[in-house]
């Protein structure tokens, strides 16, 4: 934030005394934003060889005449000259680089100064990724970056989902693109936060294309830190979190329970109910969850000679999540140096990443279990068995204890939420190594030549151990050993009776890429022309996973091996090799201002792909233009003072997405005894097994989707540079999304299958605004929005594609259509109409099934008195049509603070959780249990105890929420070792307070299959809650 | 400007550059799925076609299927315990189903299917190169009966159903439906062989009698009834066939494939198992003595019509009782659910197994005499009729019929498919096909509607295609 504060200028003059003479000249150089000394400014006479430098309290003596002009340069900061006009004390302060101004994006394949841009690129700074610490740095930018959705995932280890200007795609491919210093990537969930240097987002097409078949989901170009000659640094960061859940939800306790229940059982006419007092009132969130705790330690070592720049880290972060037992574990070691030979004029740099990470995750189905199972259902019985849902029908009490003649049943069907997540095993590690080896050669002034290979290598081990006689046991707590004993020596074959079982698996992909670049700049006269033109050759997934699976290893985790496994059941392996994607591609960019007022950049890639060789399809074209206009550097705009920078910019582009899901079997085929796919069928006397064959997918030649976008934009900065902002909009069109379509009932084939079917529009604007102003020396403060308005649309639907159904509950309810003018997956379901007050009511009213009072009553849509599908309504979509983020700084002193916030409206989220109840005896939330029905009138909006679980618009619930995400307070100790050294302690509380009426745990739902619309984002179903942070931590620099 | 060393880093430069251009560097091979141009040396035709058969053997014949066919007719309750729905076989019993019962779009959906994969057989083995015209022809006669065969289903359920080598969205008229079914049925019988004329290993694929068999019952349907009879007859007169002696062995494993079958679904029970999936579970005594889940069980309304005409052999044939022991010595205990089940779905090897060795019996030689009976009757040749229908009488030992007014024959006849055919999966569509079905299933206690004349088409086609008509009062 700090670089922010610029154009801070004043000189003060303090003797006021006026001859020429040969004199020494002497003064202080300051910072002019921190006022802090500056030791090491070189000062030289202006067309003479007299040169000194500051001393370490930023003190400087030289000889000048009173009519010398005096330079004074220092790295990081604007140079400044100063006539000395015969004073003998000059005090200087510096102002630090111009960012506004000289600010350098990294684009694909180079980098350029901001306002020469005809594009739209959001850019991250490290400060600001610092100041929000997560696993992923694509968590720390939320909020930061406007065109940019980010739903986060606090499960520990993973990251969020990411998606720039909308969801572009209907299937796998809706992920941006990631580049980090050149090497393509498909995440950075292996970079450590604390060596990124800057993250820059391609959003618009003319700055993406040159990345073509990849760039239609935007482009992220992460660059990581690197040393430079004269500034050794080594710099130490260490924090200390707590989590906390952010928004919990308050359950019912037992008595709640109970009069729901009973209420429940007297409605549906059950013959037995819970008696009033009962033994246990378990807070199944209280027994499940603990305080998580973050550790993050880095330690960089950075700088240079005339022959090499290094930069060497270590980072390790250890996370321990909410619930017991939950923990992740990364290790990262960097390396990135630069070796500079024949002035400068060769270079080679080479970047080292390795990453090692160890995870043990746990169950997030035992979160639901929390929510749904009873409170009078104990943790664990006297016995040392874990508490179940048995219930005594004949005294109404919860227990399994029963006495002859006397029933026991169960309350529900949910598990043991403490037990679930205790047994649950499993161990992930990751190694992988991403590296690059680039030479740069500078043929001439204006011509540079690069040739950069990189190669990522993946290696992922797991491994799962279940205690099925542990589980067996503990599913009841009458069972004996003697009786798994006796059952697993009757069924010496049954998979019901083995011990345990145990899997292994290993996977390891590689992906490498060769790119070759020669990059002309030169300017004639006011033209200034760059042009770069290049090759690239790219394979990746070239790897093979493999598992095997045995049964009754011994108890002792030493030999869970599969070796170890009894012989008597059948081991089974698994193991393929994967199909490469091999890219070939061709690109060029020529950019050209006159004289920095009219600009025009066009942009070409040519690639080839091997993804879509079934269809003999392989090469596209994909090109860009883009034009800007500084109107401020017009010579009629000089004269405007409040206007420091105006520019317009207007971009077209074709971007492609070649990520699309193939692993489609198109014959079905079925070799063994298995006769699922009923293609086999018998013959002949003896009945013969014959094999079969048949076409489950029709053959559709597919290719790469291809997105037309257009954008345009205008960039200011205004009120000497206090003010700087953008207005961006753009129209962004999948001209031929490919969709999983499900075969009408009546057609040929069986199995879900992929065709081009539908366009995909996504519209909006993004607006930023920030305000920056040093108030005096002590105080400087900074004041940051940015909007993001987004409309997504799937328009164009082919014939009989329309209307796939998905956002499955898991009980036979689905949630959500894909239908043409509706967002994509826009939820789907009936439109609640209050509650059914009495049995007349429903006997003449339009009913679905058998109905009672109490329960939801659905709006009969098209008025034929029947409640059936076509009475669903759309009612929009989970995906926000407004993003948002808040960001305000203070510096005072040696004291900084700040606030961030982040919010999301237009949405709507599916309580999951409230809505699908089974069996009737799981748990409600308490406000569940105070808005209730309880009899005639007594509520018209919330259903009784008796209710039905079909999806309906009462479980469908604003989205919008606001977040505080990050309060910072900091302290700079100065000075401490050296000039250079800085002590700086913070405290942070991320994610302190929510403003949200969802009555949920979290509004931010990625949902399974990473955010994939047709599956569960947005309802909330095995959800990681959002978490409160509290962290601690120091940043040392010497 | 030193032009001599770019000249020279320009020819380097554009060395690198150049290298990168390898025309095969894209053919990548596939690893995990076959690849097309692979597969088709892998697969043979008879192996498409196979594949066709194989839907015979889905878990739809098992459930859906009974729901569909007798469950909702006056020959078969629910069975099974109350509160065990079985999905949504109270409904049809009960005759309140709708439009979104799962058991209607489940086998309109299986028919189609099934319909799919014979035209991608015949499409396939026309193009793959065949050198033996007789075997390539076969094949497709094969297919051509099986893709027959489905539309027969779809079209006496629905009447007016889409044609799906033309069209996906507009339902054809019935007629039209007819006419392609005919058209696919004479194909096959100009190519098929005789049941005699296939090899021992190739018993249970689609014969010529078969074609001509379920032509005549084509006829039938449409009151073709001189097309109808002269099928009939060409398929009594082939040499082909004849009568099982006993009735009692018809459905039994010793009669599989045997001198009165036309054409069954093959299942076979012991290991490698492939039965029709859970046929004969699904249809088995229930209880703690059972072996299975006692669905579709005869109703009392069917127990009466046997004890009425006096026909013992039928009713026990057809009908397993509680209490009673089986052919096979098995003692059906007193303690089962239900007072009856199905004995056609009964196996004997695998009782309860999900891979039954139980043959659905789809055509036999019983029901051509039956064919033939009914429509020499509406042609006014009623000693043709006799003749025919107490040929079935005989087996069975009741007493012939000897009326020759065409009306008391008709219902004779009509009767005598209800006793002869009882639990073949027929009744309902004789009941809608004669006229009587309101009046059958009113006296049965059954709210019968017009609607129910035809089957709702599924509300999730409807939703696919919302431009395709329903039936009326659905």
């Amino acid at each position: 934030m700090r670089n922010l504060f610029t154009l801070l200028l004043f000189m003060v003059c303090t003797i006021p005394f006026a001859y020429s003479q040969t004199g020494s000249v002497s003064g202080t150089v300051k910072d002019g934003n921190s006022q802090m000394v500056l030791p090491g400014v070189t000062v030289t006479v202006q067309g003479k060889s007299i040169s000194t430098q500051t001393d370490a309290s930023g003190k400087y003596t030289i000889n000048a005449t009173g009519t010398d002009v005096l330079l004074f340069n220092f790295i990081g900061f604007s140079d400044k000259s100063v006539s000395v006009n015969n004073l003998t004390t000059i005090d200087v302060f510096l102002d630090e680089e111009d960012q506004s101004i000289d600010e350098v994006v990294v684009v694909g394949y180079g980098t350029q100064r901001k306002v020469d841009l005809t594009g739209s690129i959001g850019s991250v700074k490290a400060s600001d990724i610092a100041k929000q610490p997560a696993t992923s740095a694509m968590q720390s930018i939320q909020g930061k970056v406007s065109g940019l959705n980010i739903v986060a995932n606090e499960q520990p280890g993973s990251s969020p989902t990411v998606l720039i200007r909308g969801m572009g795609s209907a299937l796998g491919g809706r992920n941006p693109f990631y580049v980090v210093d050149g090497i393509p990537a498909d995440n950075i969930n292996n970079i450590s936060p604390s060596d990124i240097l800057s993250i820059n987002v391609l959003k618009d097409a003319s700055s993406a294309s040159i990345y073509g078949i990849r760039a239609a989901n935007g482009v992220i170009m992460v660059t990581t830190k690197k040393g430079s000659a004269g500034r050794t640094q080594i710099s130490y960061d260490g924090s200390f979190g707590i989590k906390g859940i952010l928004n919990r939800v308050d359950m019912a306790d037992a008595n709640q329970f109970i009069t729901y229940f009973n209420e429940n059982a007297a409605a549906i006419g059950q013959s037995w109910t819970l008696q009033p007092n009962q033994e246990n009132n378990t807070d199944w969130y209280d027994e499940l969850i603990q305080n998580g705790q973050v550790y993050n330690n880095s330690i960089n070592l950075s700088g240079g000679s005339e022959v090499v720049d290094y930069y060497l880290s270590y980072n390790n972060l250890t996370e321990k999540g909410v619930l017991e037992g939950s923990k992740f574990q990364r290790h990262t070691i960097r390396n990135n140096n630069t070796y500079k030979f024949f002035d400068n004029k060769l270079k080679f740099m080479q970047t080292l990443n390795l990453t090692m990470t160890n995870a043990t995750p746990k169950p997030l189905a035992a979160f639901d279990a929390a929510y749904k199972q009873s409170p009078l259902v104990p943790v664990m019985y006297e016995n040392g068995r874990y508490g179940r849902p048995f219930v005594n029908q004949t005294t109404g009490l919860v227990t399994y204890e029963s006495t002859a003649g006397q029933t026991v049943g169960n309350l529900n069907s949910i598990g043991n939420p403490v037990f679930e997540n205790y047994r649950y095993n499993e161990l992930l590690n990751t190694v992988s190594i991403q590296g690059s080896f680039e030479g740069e050669y500078q043929i001439t002034n204006y011509l540079k030549f690069n040739s950069r290979f990189s190669g990522t290598k993946v290696y992922n081990k797991n491994r799962n151990f279940s205690n099925v006689k542990e589980a067996w046991l503990n599913a009841d707590p009458r069972r004996t050993e003697a009786e798994f004993e006796a059952l697993k020596l009757a069924n010496p074959t049954s998979l019901t009776y083995v011990n345990n079982t145990l899997t292994t698996g290993q996977s390891e992909s590689f992906r490498w890429a060769w790119e070759n670049f020669l990059t002309f700049q030169k300017s004639f006269d006011k033209h200034n022309l760059e042009l770069i033109a290049g090759t690239s050759l790219e394979k990746f997934n070239i790897g093979n996973n493999y598992s095997a699976t045995g049964y009754d290893v011994p108890d002792q985790e030493q030999y869970w091996n599969i070796n170890m496994a009894s012989s008597g059941y059948n081991k089974s392996v698994n193991q393929t090799y994967i199909t490469p994607t091999a890219l070939q591609s061709y690109f060029a960019r020529g950019q050209y201002n006159y004289d920095s007022r009219y600009y025009f950049t066009a942009t070409v890639r040519y690639d080839g792909t091997s993804t879509f060789k079934a269809s003999g399809d392989y090469y596209d074209v994909f090109p860009s233009f883009g034009a800007g206009w500084t109107i401020s550097n017009e010579s009629f705009a000089q004269d405007i003072s409040w206007l420091n920078f105006l520019k317009v910019r207007a971009n077209w582009g074709r971007l492609g997405n070649q990520a699309i899901p193939l692993n489609v079997s198109q014959v079905l085929q079925s070799t063994g005894t298995n006769g699922n796919e009923n293609v086999n069928y018998v013959f002949g006397p003896n009945q013969d097994l014959i094999f079969g064959a048949a076409y489950a997918t029709p053959v559709i030649p597919l290719s790469w989707e291809v997105t037309e976008e257009t954008g345009v934009g205008v960039d200011f900065t205004l009120f000497n540079s206090h003010l700087t902002g953008s207005f961006d909009y753009y129209h962004k069109l999948n001209t031929n999304a490919i969709l999983s379509v499900k075969p009408l009932l009546n057609s040929t084939f069986s199995q879900n299958f992929y065709d081009h079917g539908a366009k995909i529009l996504n519209s909006g604007f993004e607006a930023n605004l920030s305000w920056n102003k040093s108030v005096n020396e002590n105080l400087s403060y900074t004041v940051g929005v940015n909007y993001s308005y987004n409309k997504n649309e799937v328009t164009d639907v082919k014939p009989t594609y329309d209307g796939n159904t998905g956002g499955s509950l898991a009980n036979g309810q689905i949630t959500k259509q894909l239908r043409e003018g509706q967002p994509i997956y826009a939820w789907w379901m009936w439109e609640t109409d209050g509650v059914w007050q009495t049995q007349d009511e429903i006997n003449a009213g339009a009913k679905y099934g058998s109905p009672r009072p109490g329960h939801l009553k659905y709006k009969d849509q098209n008025g034929d008195n029947v409640i059936d599908d076509r009475d669903k309504v759309f009612l929009g979509s989970y995906i926000p049509t407004s993003i948002y983020g808040v960001n305000l700084g203070i510096n005072y002193k040696a004291i900084d603070f700040s606030i961030d916030g982040y919010g999301v409206g237009g949405n709507k989220i599916y309580n999951g959780l409230k809505g699908t109840r089974i069996d009737g005896g799981e748990n409600i939330a308490a406000s569940t249990f105070e808005n209730r029905w309880t009899g005639p009138n007594s509520s018209n909006t919330d259903p009784g105890a008796a209710r039905d679980s079909y999806a309906s618009s009462y479980y469908l619930e604003s989205g919008a929420y606001f977040r505080i995400n990050n309060v910072t307070l900091g302290y700079t100790f100065r000075n401490l070792y050296s000039n250079t050294s800085n002590l700086r302690v913070f405290f942070t509380a991320q994610n302190p307070l929510i403003f949200t009426k969802y009555s949920g745990f979290s509004p931010e739902i990625t949902g399974t299959d990473n955010g994939n619309p047709a599956e569960t984002s947005g309802i909330e179903l095995s959800a990681y809650p959002t978490t409160r942070n509290f962290i601690f931590g120091v940043n040392m620099s010497f | 400007m030193k032009l001599n060393k770019l000249n020279i880093a320009v020819v380097l430069i554009a060395g690198f550059l150049t290298t990168t251009s390898c025309s095969n560097f894209l053919d990548v091979e596939s690893r995990e799925i076959i690849e097309a141009g692979d597969s088709e040396d892998v697969i043979t035709p008879e192996e498409y076609v196979n594949g066709v058969y194989g839907m015979f053997t889905d878990w739809n014949y098992a459930f859906a299927y009974l729901g569909i066919t007798e469950i909702l007719s006056d020959n078969a309750d629910k069975g099974s315990s109350p509160t065990d729905s079985g999905t949504d076989k109270d409904v049809l019993d009960n005759l309140t189903y709708t439009n979104t019962t799962p058991s209607f779009e489940s086998l309109w959906s299986h028919w189609y299917k099934s319909i799919g994969r014979a035209t991608e057989a015949i499409t396939y083995t026309e193009n793959y190169g065949l050198t033996d015209e007789g075997y390539k022809n076969r094949l497709i006669g094969e297919a051509k009966f099986l893709r027959a065969l489905n539309y027969f289903f779809l079209v006496r359920g629905w009447g007016d159903v889409t044609i799906q080598e033309l069209d996906l969205i507009e339902r054809k008229p019935a007629a039209e439906v007819y006419d392609y079914i005919e058209k696919d049925l004479t194909d096959a019988i100009a190519v098929l062989p005789l049941k005699s004329g296939y090899a021992s290993a190739d018993l249970g694929r689609a014969t010529k009698g078969a074609a001509q068999g379920l032509l005549a019952k084509v006829y039938l349907y449409q009151k073709k009834w001189q097309q109808a009879y002269d099928m009939a007859q060409e398929v009594i007169n082939s040499g082909q066939y004849g009568l099982e002696s006993d009735y009692a062995v018809l459905w039994r494993v010793t009669s599989e494939n045997g001198t009165e079958s036309l054409f069954e679904f093959q299942g076979r029970g012991v290991a490698i198992a492939h039965g029709i999936q859970q046929y004969s579970e699904t249809q088995g005594a229930r209880g703690t003595s059972g072996w299975g889940w006692g669905f579709n069980t005869p109703s009392q309304n069917l127990l009466d019509a046997y004890n009425a005409e006096g026909d013992a052999i039928r009713r026990d044939a057809t009908i397993i009782f509680r209490g009673e022991v089986m052919y096979d010595g098995r003692v059906v205990d007193v303690g089962v659910e239900n007072p009856m089940y199905n004995e056609k779905a009964y196996s004997s090897a695998n009782a309860g197994a999900a891979d039954g060795d139980k043959n659905i019996r789809y055509l036999r030689l019983g029901e051509i005499y039956l064919i033939s009976a009914e429509a020499a009757n509406e042609l006014g040749n009623s000693s043709g009729a006799l003749a025919d229908l107490n040929r079935v009488r005989n087996r069975v030992s009741l007493a012939a019929v000897t009326t020759t007014d065409q009306t008391q024959l008709r219902t004779l006849i009509y009767k005598e498919r209800r006793l002869e055919l009882g639990f073949e999966h027929d009744r309902w569509f004789d009941l809608i096909r004669t006229g009587q079905a309101e009046a059958a299933m009113t006296a049965a206690g059954k709210p019968f509607q017009s609607k129910h004349n035809l089957f709702p088409v599924p509300n999730a086609q409807i939703n696919q295609t919302p431009e395709m008509t329903q039936n009326p009062g659905w």
